[in-house]
């Protein structure tokens, strides 16, 4: 036995001392998150899985709940209410009136959030490390005793439907992003917005949250991340007090449907109040487990990233086009799109954008990138790789992150590692394998109604009062 | 040039900030944008490189490098892996004391920009704050945009951008900022290349004057088609550290809106679920710049969330907070300082941003001990006397025949209403 496991043997014989069996841990196994940093990975016998970073750098802990739901499990009728609970989680409970939560937390100097995608929903607390007891009794609590009734659903539905007014609705980029999702996805549940769509917030009563809370907010569907200045017994000890009683529940197997190949490209028009048009695109893309995933991230970078990379240079810099060119290849668990979008300077049209994009990704289809560009991209993704590790929050989210989509918490090193392999021939190989035209959703954005003509130093109305 | 040095080799990474004391309020009027195109041309071409070779050393090298102005300060941030640094340095150092500021490159910049600023019109936030600032300091540096305007930005020429470059960019009037993986003397040696190519120059006059806002209540409402939604600000004219009173607005402003249970949040969306966000903020650098209070709330619930923000500033104003919120306020406030100094960049940014903003010495090594002095009257004497409700600037990005005369009805003594097109920038 190592020097390690037997330190685990005696940590964990020290937290289950005098607790009963329910809430007894075992150390499952360790991870290695890059060099010279370890995950300590822990189960409770109710199936919450505890994830252990221990980091003395300051005096502060991040403390973050991953639950494997998203927006990926919601049916028609019923779409944003992952994203609603992420609103509820925050208010009562059996023991803390409403508004407790975010009062005691801020009060012991805490900062908290939380997020819901596709995946996963997850829960953040930033804690000075004297305030982790209370963060855990606090989750806990939400966790296992939320109440939910009318007044706090009615309000915080207004809220979610703010936060969709203003991220979708009212917001050119989330409102295309939505139908871009919408028409690529006709099947899996990726082609539901994560937010919901305005009519279904509106609808949802307090019984369809409780429903939804006690089939997924169960501890054998969650993983607790804990990362920072962490006396290990003695945390282990709290979760096993607050979380230890925690009843497991069934969860359903999930009513995935996946999606059948694209036969043709699929192309659609929306009108927007905007000077400039625009396009978004995607193309059918592998899963964050695929083992090409890394090598479409590779070739993403040649194209996309910085100003040096290929579309960039071509649409804003040489032919001058655009003013703005991204590209994101999808983080999900299921095969996701490889999205592109690009931004029409005045007097521009979308198919101007659309021809120039198709003969910059006709040249990465027609042979193999150079070696210099290969090399480029490889360290601009091992720069943002070490960047995104800089705070605890930052750890504890790529360690919650890929836990929960990919199995492995340590993986984003795996993934730098396989960036690192990438040849040239993987970077032909992949845009042959994912950049098919007739595998593709095209959304064009128009401007709409009569716009004023672009001004700069128009005049302002003195308005009737 | 003023160095100051963070270590850690926790991730192998360093992180050196750059900061020149003087920006956008420098620009000479008709030349708005002059700051901030003069940074962006840094990486636009240098001795023996071009601007694609410039990019792609950088890149290559596992480095990230950005350059910006604001009104009273230009910023250069730059990145790398650290086993990279020497090469790193060598371009970076280059870019920065031998630029070309090529005029080809010069006018594609400009063009860039200039669909920028066309691009900003999408955002309705940004809308918002131009309508806000440009209302509050107008005839002020601090109301003209950082980024120019379509017609400044065709005024700039190769010949204003060397004469900022020249007078701005000097060892007098740098600060430097070096944290992460790498040693006290390999950061002061760091330093001294960054800079070496730089002429000494002199201290930069500080001599922009406080902004005097006309009185009055005066609304600015950007006319946008089809919003369901607004996005709402309002203000006057933010805090100097000098003030006596500065922490104590401060932690005023904090207990009334810098938290989630602060009265604002409260007010606005765990009661009225009016908005998504609700918040304000005393601003402030070298100068005196706005203090803003910003909600998004729907077009229908945009009269009445106005009208109630103005009855809690009134509030504010006159019964300041109550002593559990100060004592609140105060224990959030000592309790996550932490989450400010937690990182080596954060540490390294405190004395930076002294040096920069010619904050007091010992700023923010005194902060804490100032908030915990701090008794009630003194924050409440500073709410009534920084909450000048009666002059007040409103921004509101809306579209004015469906939300304009209800907006108007819920502002008592109105002085002045005005209606902006969102393109008018």
């Amino acid at each position: 036995m190592t020097d390690a496991a037997r330190y685990q043997e005696a940590v964990i014989e020290e937290v289950n001392r005098g607790r009963s069996a329910s809430a007894h841990f075992r150390h499952v196994g360790a991870h290695s998150l890059g060099p010279g940093m370890v995950i300590e990975r822990y189960r409770l016998a109710n199936g919450l899985d505890v994830l252990v970073h221990v980091d003395d750098a300051a005096p502060v802990v991040a403390l973050q709940t991953w639950f494997r739901v998203g927006s990926r499990f919601e049916k028609p009728g019923k779409t944003g209410i992952a994203h609603l609970f992420e609103h509820l989680m925050f208010g009562e409970t059996e023991e803390h009136p409403h508004g407790a939560f975010d009062r005691l937390l801020e009060e012991a100097g805490a900062e908290t959030n939380a997020a819901t995608f596709v995946d996963w929903t997850y829960y953040q607390q930033n804690l000075p490390k004297d305030a982790l007891e209370l963060g855990l009794k606090l989750e806990a609590s939400r966790i296992a005793r939320l109440v939910l009734r009318e007044p706090q659903v009615k309000s915080e539905k207004e809220v979610v439907a703010n936060e969709r007014r203003q991220r979708v609705d009212d917001d050119v980029d989330g409102a295309v992003s939505e139908v871009l999702y919408r028409e690529a996805f006709r099947s899996h549940a990726y082609g539901i917005p994560t937010i919901g769509l305005m009519a279904d917030i509106l609808s949802f009563t307090p019984a369809d949250c409780v429903e939804f809370y006690r089939t997924y907010y169960a501890p054998n569907n969650a993983t607790l991340v804990l990362v920072g200045d962490v006396a290990l017994p003695q945390a282990l000890g709290w979760i096993a007090d607050s979380f230890g009683q925690l009843l497991p529940s069934e969860i359903p197997p999930e009513d995935v449907h996946p999606e059948p190949p694209q036969t043709e490209e699929r192309r659609l028009e929306v009108a927007k109040p905007t000077l400039t048009e625009k396009i978004a695109l995607g193309y059918k893309g592998p899963c964050l487990g695929d083992y090409d995933h890394a090598a479409l991230t590779v070739l993403n970078e040649i194209l996309f990233g910085g100003r040096a990379g290929r579309v960039h240079k071509r649409l804003v810099k040489t032919k001058e086009i655009a003013s703005d060119v991204r590209g994101w290849v999808a983080t999900f668990r299921d095969p996701g799109l490889y999205e592109m979008g690009a931004t029409a300077r005045e007097g521009h049209t979308a198919e101007e954008l659309i021809a120039e994009l198709d003969a910059e990704l006709d040249l990465v289809l027609a042979g193999p990138v150079a070696k210099a560009e290969l090399e480029r991209a490889k360290s601009r993704l091992e720069l943002g790789t070490v960047q995104s590790l800089e705070t605890v929050g930052g750890k504890a989210e790529t360690i919650g992150f890929y836990d929960t989509v990919l199995g492995d918490p340590g993986a984003l090193f795996l993934k730098l590692d396989a960036y690192r392999r990438v040849t040239r021939d993987d970077v032909l190989r992949v845009a042959r394998r994912f950049l098919i035209s007739s595998a593709r959703t095209l959304v064009i954005v128009r401007s709409s109604g009569e716009l004023p003509e672009g001004e700069d130093d128009g005049e302002e109305d003195e308005a009737a009062q | 040039m003023k160095l100051f040095v963070e270590r850690s080799a926790k991730l192998p990474v360093v992180s050196i900030a750059l900061g020149f004391r003087s920006g956008s309020s420098q620009d000479p009027p008709g030349l708005e944008g002059l700051a901030r195109t003069t940074a962006r041309m840094l990486r636009r071409g240098c001795r023996g490189m071009t601007a694609d070779e410039i990019e792609d050393t950088i890149d290559s090298l596992g480095g990230e490098f950005g350059a910006d102005a604001m009104p009273s300060a230009t910023t250069l941030h730059a990145e790398v892996i650290s086993r990279k640094l020497g090469s790193y340095l060598d371009v970076v150092s280059r870019l920065l004391g031998e630029p070309t500021f090529a005029e080809d490159e010069l006018g594609r910049l400009l063009r860039e920009a200039k669909a920028e600023l066309v691009d900003a019109r999408d955002s309705d936030r940004t809308l918002a704050s131009r309508a806000f600032r440009r209302t509050l300091f107008e005839g002020h540096p601090y109301g003209r945009r950082v980024a120019g305007s379509l017609t400044s930005l065709d005024a700039i020429k190769v010949e204003h951008v060397w004469d900022f470059y020249r007078r701005h960019y000097t060892q007098a009037n740098a600060v430097v900022a070096v944290s992460g993986d790498i040693t006290e003397s390999g950061a002061h040696e760091l330093a001294a290349r960054l800079v070496g190519g730089l002429p000494a120059g002199e201290p930069i006059p500080q001599d922009i004057p406080d902004p005097t806002p006309a009185p009055g209540r005066r609304l600015v409402l950007v006319d946008k088609p089809e919003r369901t939604q607004t996005e709402m600000v309002m203000g006057w004219t933010g805090t100097d550290a000098r003030d006596d009173d500065h922490v104590a607005w401060l932690v005023g402003n904090t207990g009334f809106s810098g938290m989630f249970t602060s009265r604002l949040m409260q007010e606005v969306r765990a009661k009225r679920g009016w908005s998504y966000g609700a918040s304000s903020r005393v601003g402030f650098d070298r100068h005196r710049d706005a203090f803003t209070m910003w909600t998004a709330p729907s077009a229908t619930d945009a009269p009445p969330c106005l009208e109630l923000e103005l009855e809690l500033l009134a509030n504010l104003r006159e019964s300041g907070l109550t002593p559990d919120e100060l004592a609140f306020t105060k224990s959030y406030l000592k309790r996550s300082h932490a989450f400010e100094v937690d990182t080596p960049r954060k540490r390294v940014h405190q004395p930076f941003e002294e040096a920069l903003f010619d904050l007091p010495e010992g700023y923010h090594a005194r902060y804490l001990a100032r908030v915990g002095d701090l008794t009630l009257e003194e924050v409440n004497a500073a709410l009534a006397k920084r909450t000048p409700c009666d002059d007040l600037v409103i921004a509101v990005v809306a579209t004015e025949s469906e939300t304009g005369d209800a907006l108007r009805a819920r502002i008592p003594n109105l002085t002045r209403a005005t209606v902006a097109p969102f393109d008018l920038e």
